[in-house]
């Protein structure tokens, strides 16, 4: 009963933290989906540096990371968030944002 | 030097030089030592950096910028590795006929690019950088790994692989943005 309360009042399901590796010039995964409030965290296993910045209306922007560093965004925005490494324009990465 | 040697000196100059399918298809079995497959990455690797740097005086297209750039920083960040890597296993990148050759090629490459000015120069440059990428793939698959002993630094050119083949990619993609005439200069 009080986890129904809780599910009905949107408190059953406390912000997640999700992790998208950088490796082989590629995001891992390259689609995720999460939750409105969940952080997303970059972390670039590869020797160059990446970013993953934001291609749509809502801007945002890991800045550079170099080799074992991490970017982090709070997806705030319900709906589809692309993004890509403005050092290698082929690299590409969606967040489903739900 | 060995014959077999100066046989994998021309078989990497051939891959690194030219772009012929032919020179690529007779690749013959390398023996380049250890430091000297050192000593190829971190040239190969710096002149890129240099054509890249010779490229931002010349180029007015902000995307051609980005992209010399992209293979400044790039290739600065896998020659630190390489550096650091030489330097835990107490290698010393030993000079070789095969980098002497890729020197010479770059000189050529960049006399070649000298006269050109705007538009004409962004093209050269690009097919210049798509030849050169494309080599260097074939030369780290069919010659360096191949022919290094040392795990780490075999670990190192495989993992830089996945850049060389993405900088070959955004090369092609600008230079297919940059449209004719037709690509004359290598």
């Amino acid at each position: 009963m009080i986890v129904w309360l809780l599910v009905l009042l949107g408190l059953g399901s406390a912000p997640t933290t999700h992790t998208v590796e950088i490796r082989g010039m590629e995001f891992h995964p390259a689609v995720l989906t999460v939750a409105a409030g969940d952080t997303v965290v970059w972390v670039n296993r590869d020797i160059v540096p990446h970013t993953a910045t934001a291609t749509g209306r809502t801007k945002w922007d890991t800045g550079q990371l170099t080799q074992g560093q991490t970017g982090r965004y709070i997806a705030h925005a319900q709906g589809t968030a692309r993004y890509a490494c403005t050092l290698h324009p082929t690299m590409h990465g969606t967040l489903r944002i739900r | 030097m060995s014959r077999s040697r100066y046989q994998a000196a021309l078989t990497v100059a051939a891959l690194v030089c030219a772009t012929s399918l032919h020179a690529q298809n007779t690749a013959a079995a390398p023996d380049l030592s250890d430091p000297e497959v050192a000593h190829v990455a971190v040239t190969a690797n710096s002149i890129d950096i240099d054509m890249a740097k010779f490229a931002l005086t010349r180029t007015h297209n902000a995307a051609v910028k980005q992209f010399a750039q992209t293979m400044i920083t790039d290739h600065s960040a896998v020659n630190a590795q390489a550096a650091a890597l030489a330097q835990k296993l107490g290698v010393t990148p030993a000079d070789n006929a095969v980098s002497q050759s890729l020197l010479s090629g770059a000189k050529q490459a960049r006399a070649s690019l000298e006269p050109l000015r705007g538009a004409a120069f962004d093209r050269a440059y690009l097919d210049r950088e798509v030849a050169y990428h494309q080599a260097v793939l074939d030369a780290i698959d069919k010659v360096l790994v191949p022919t290094t002993e040392n795990a780490e630094l075999r670990k190192l050119l495989t993992d830089v692989r996945p850049a060389i083949a993405t900088h070959l990619e955004h090369a092609k993609q600008l230079r297919g943005q940059l449209g004719s005439p037709s690509r004359t200069s290598k």
